[in-house]
């Protein structure tokens, strides 16, 4: 770890070390860049895109003033970037790199050899929608491009779990009985452009909580190892690929176990899910990310007007919480699955993973909605949800037929839409 | 309890820094904040917005502010702007504020929205005498914090310091930045803000519509389009072109990178004041000198 680092402040460009009281206004990619200086990261490979450019820059910076003791290298692509983080994790190094959209998927490739490797690396996603056609605002086909990579998945609803959750990601994929890599998503403009209260902890508190890196077989001149051997076979590859499965399920009770450790040191415990108004709940919606924010708004209005409404947040995505979810979700009358990204020809990606929860529970609720909404960032409306509660409430057309998607825009937003398209159309 | 205020200003204006100092300054009396800009591909004198949210609870919304208590307009010229559009959406009995050097009362959005109060004032008269150049983003800061009344000049001060020295200003230019807060502050009174939701009453789109229709961008298909949008509304400084002493040669014409410079039968250029964006690339390559400029957003 960083000997010798003030254990508090933090810059400000004049250079000094500001003083904190332990909480401050800070964007979620500042918070990223202070998850990644708090676990004392020793390499950062770099590539700027939008939204996520500042988390580098941030870090740069802090790197160049000598508050910051890892090495930052801006490489050429984020194929290289990652290529550079997967080897560089192999030599023993704890390394962090954060991307975003296209850049991600550039570097997808890279993704399934890292996990592969079973380097532990920390890999920050800012979610922005997928081009074309081209936007800057998020949703998350981007990071669920990178579901069945191996990457463990964690999804932040504000700028402090963002932090929280960094921490927490590398505790758990350095863990010996895990060694995977992790995903921590953030919204792009939601998060990462948002300033929110977030509690900075202790630098000598996370090092209890997050001691130095101890690989199993780190790259060395001196003994060499191999990682990510050909295997030309499907015997041992289909052995080290369940090899990789196990691990990540086991990284549940990793998980738990060690949040619970964070509670104690930090003050806030997380679990894979998070339920909110759950209790006695009888119409429940499943959300995600930033926007869940939204949902317990609207949620909250609704139990003030009396009804029976209640969240269900993800925020660990891979390995999937499927006892959590079922737990949460049997018994209730209604859910509705708000999927913030969109598999063309098929719907809403968690819609399935909700499904295959529930299935084999006896008191399994007999309506799931699927609910699409928020694309390319696209504000998510207090109506809109209003509407999805309402249609829960109305139940199911007629049983047994699949219930009919929500795909959510509003009559004023669409006729914006057509309008503008009108007058980039040559019409107008 | 919770406020909502939105900043519409022009890029590099301070829209950002004034939402910042804002929430900074209701963070330190102890409130719940959550402050954001937006923007997209935009540049400086291009119109941005920026919110800070206040709570004595949690904050339970994110994004755009479409239903402010308090709106500040940092430029008066933005408010018949169709991409600012700062009037959308202000809630009953709320406020809009706007820094205006013309002395006027906005009687005619008064008259059109009796239902919000309308204040003004001469910010950036202000920070020309106290600082000595128009920059308004603590003095929005210090008009909006008194408006909403919830916090003191001595949290406000604190966070003009804080976000500022953020923003690596000197300590000379800081200070004068606190004097301009503080008169701003002492100039103005807090309002009351017992506002109404306001409600947007907008169906849901059935998905057959959109099935209906060929929604790919392949609809998008006219080259140019991009006049549609009047970037001429962004210009701070306008080209004026002097045609006795143009020679004709053309260069601003090959430099123009919005193509808003057209060539006369004797070669010599018309700017489209629609679409020029005054970026003033023509004003820095024209090799004799024939193109003046001329300050167009009083506010800025
Ligand atoms: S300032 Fe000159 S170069 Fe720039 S857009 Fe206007 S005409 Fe073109
Ligand atoms: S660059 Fe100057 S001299 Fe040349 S055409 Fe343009 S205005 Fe005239």
């Amino acid at each position: 770890m960083l000997q010798g680092m003030p254990s508090q402040g933090y810059y400000t460009r004049k250079g000094g070390e500001g003083v904190l009281s332990g909480s401050t206004l800070m964007t979620g990619n500042l918070a990223a860049a202070w998850g990644a200086r708090l676990a004392g990261v020793d390499y950062v490979p770099a590539y700027p895109i939008t939204p996520q450019t500042e988390i580098i820059e941030t870090i740069a910076k802090w790197v160049r003033l000598g508050q910051m003791k890892g090495k930052l290298v801006q490489m050429d692509s984020e194929h290289s970037m990652l290529t550079a983080a997967g080897s560089a994790s192999l030599s023993g190094a704890r390394v962090f790199t954060a991307t975003s959209s296209q850049g991600l998927l550039y570097g997808l490739e890279m993704l399934y050899n890292i996990s592969g490797w079973r380097a532990p690396i920390l890999l920050v996603n800012v979610s922005r929608g997928l081009a074309a056609p081209i936007t800057l605002e998020p949703d998350h086909n981007d990071v669920l491009a990178a579901r069945d990579s191996g990457f463990l998945q964690f999804h932040a609803e504000t700028c402090q779990e963002v932090l929280d959750l960094i921490l927490l990601g590398y505790r758990v994929a350095e863990d010996r009985s895990v060694l995977l890599p992790a995903i921590v998503n953030l919204d792009g403009f939601y998060l990462s452009f948002t300033r929110e209260k977030v509690e900075l902890p202790k630098m000598d508190t996370v090092s209890t909580f997050l001691p130095e890196y101890d690989p199993p077989a780190p790259l060395r001149a001196t003994k060499p190892v191999s990682h990510g051997a050909t295997v030309l076979s499907g015997n041992l590859y289909s052995y080290f690929r369940y090899r990789m499965h196990a691990a990540s399920l086991e990284a549940s009770e990793v998980f738990r176990k060690a949040s619970a450790e964070y509670g104690g040191l930090f003050g806030r415990e997380y679990e894979a899910t998070e339920g909110y108004m759950l209790q006695d709940a009888e119409y429940v919606i499943v959300m995600s990310n930033s926007f869940t924010t939204i949902g317990k708004q609207v949620v909250a209005k609704l139990r003030e007007r009396g009804v029976a409404a209640g969240l269900l947040k993800l925020r660990m995505l891979r390995p999937f919480p499927f006892d959590d979810v079922a737990k949460s979700l049997a018994g209730r009358r209604a859910v509705a699955v708000f999927d913030q990204n969109l598999s063309p020809g098929f719907g809403g990606i968690l819609y399935p993973e909700i499904l295959a929860s529930l299935y084999h529970k006896k008191n399994r609720p007999q309506f799931v909605l699927p609910v699409v909404g928020g694309l390319g960032g696209k504000q998510l409306t207090v109506q809109e949800l209003e509407r999805v509660f309402e249609s829960l409430r109305n139940g199911p057309p007629t049983f047994p037929d699949r219930p009919d998607p929500m795909y959510l825009m509003r009559e004023d937003e669409f006729d914006r839409a057509k309008r503008n398209i009108a007058i980039a159309s040559g019409g107008g | 309890m919770m406020i909502r205020v939105r900043f519409h200003g022009r890029g590099g204006q301070g829209a950002k820094t004034a939402s910042r100092i804002l929430g900074t300054a209701a963070f330190n009396e102890g409130l719940n904040v959550q402050d954001s800009p937006v923007y997209g591909a935009e540049r400086r004198g291009a119109p941005v917005a920026a919110f800070t949210r206040i709570s004595d609870g949690e904050v339970l919304e994110r994004g755009y502010v479409f239903d402010p208590d308090v709106v500040m307009v940092m430029d008066s010229t933005l408010l018949d702007n169709p991409t600012a559009r700062p009037l959308d959406g202000i809630r009953r009995r709320g406020v809009l504020f706007v820094n205006s050097q013309t002395g006027s009362s906005f009687h005619g959005i008064q008259t059109a929205r009796p239902d919000i109060r309308v204040a003004t004032f001469d910010l950036t008269g202000e920070a020309l005498s106290l600082v000595g150049k128009a920059v308004i983003s603590s003095a929005t800061a210090a008009a909006a914090a008194r408006i909403i009344g919830l916090v003191t000049d001595g949290s406000l001060e604190k966070a003009i310091r804080s976000e500022l020295e953020e923003l690596g200003l000197n300590d000379e230019l800081i200070e004068k930045n606190v004097t301009l807060g503080r008169k701003v502050f002492a100039s103005l009174e807090p309002v009351e803000l017992s506002t109404d939701e306001y409600f947007v009453r907008s169906g849901l789109v059935p998905f057959e519509l959109i099935m209906g229709e060929r929604t790919g961008t392949e609809e998008i298909t006219s080259a140019g389009n991009s006049n549609a949008v009047k970037t001429g509304s962004w210009r701070i400084f306008k080209p004026i072109i002097d045609y006795n002493k143009c020679t004709a040669c053309m260069v601003c014409f090959a430099y123009c990178p919005e193509s808003a410079l057209t060539l006369r039968g004797d070669y010599k250029p018309v700017i489209d004041e629609d679409n020029c964006k005054g970026c003033l690339i023509c004003y820095r390559e024209c090799p004799p000198k024939a193109i003046t400029l001329e300050k167009e957003v009083r506010e800025f």
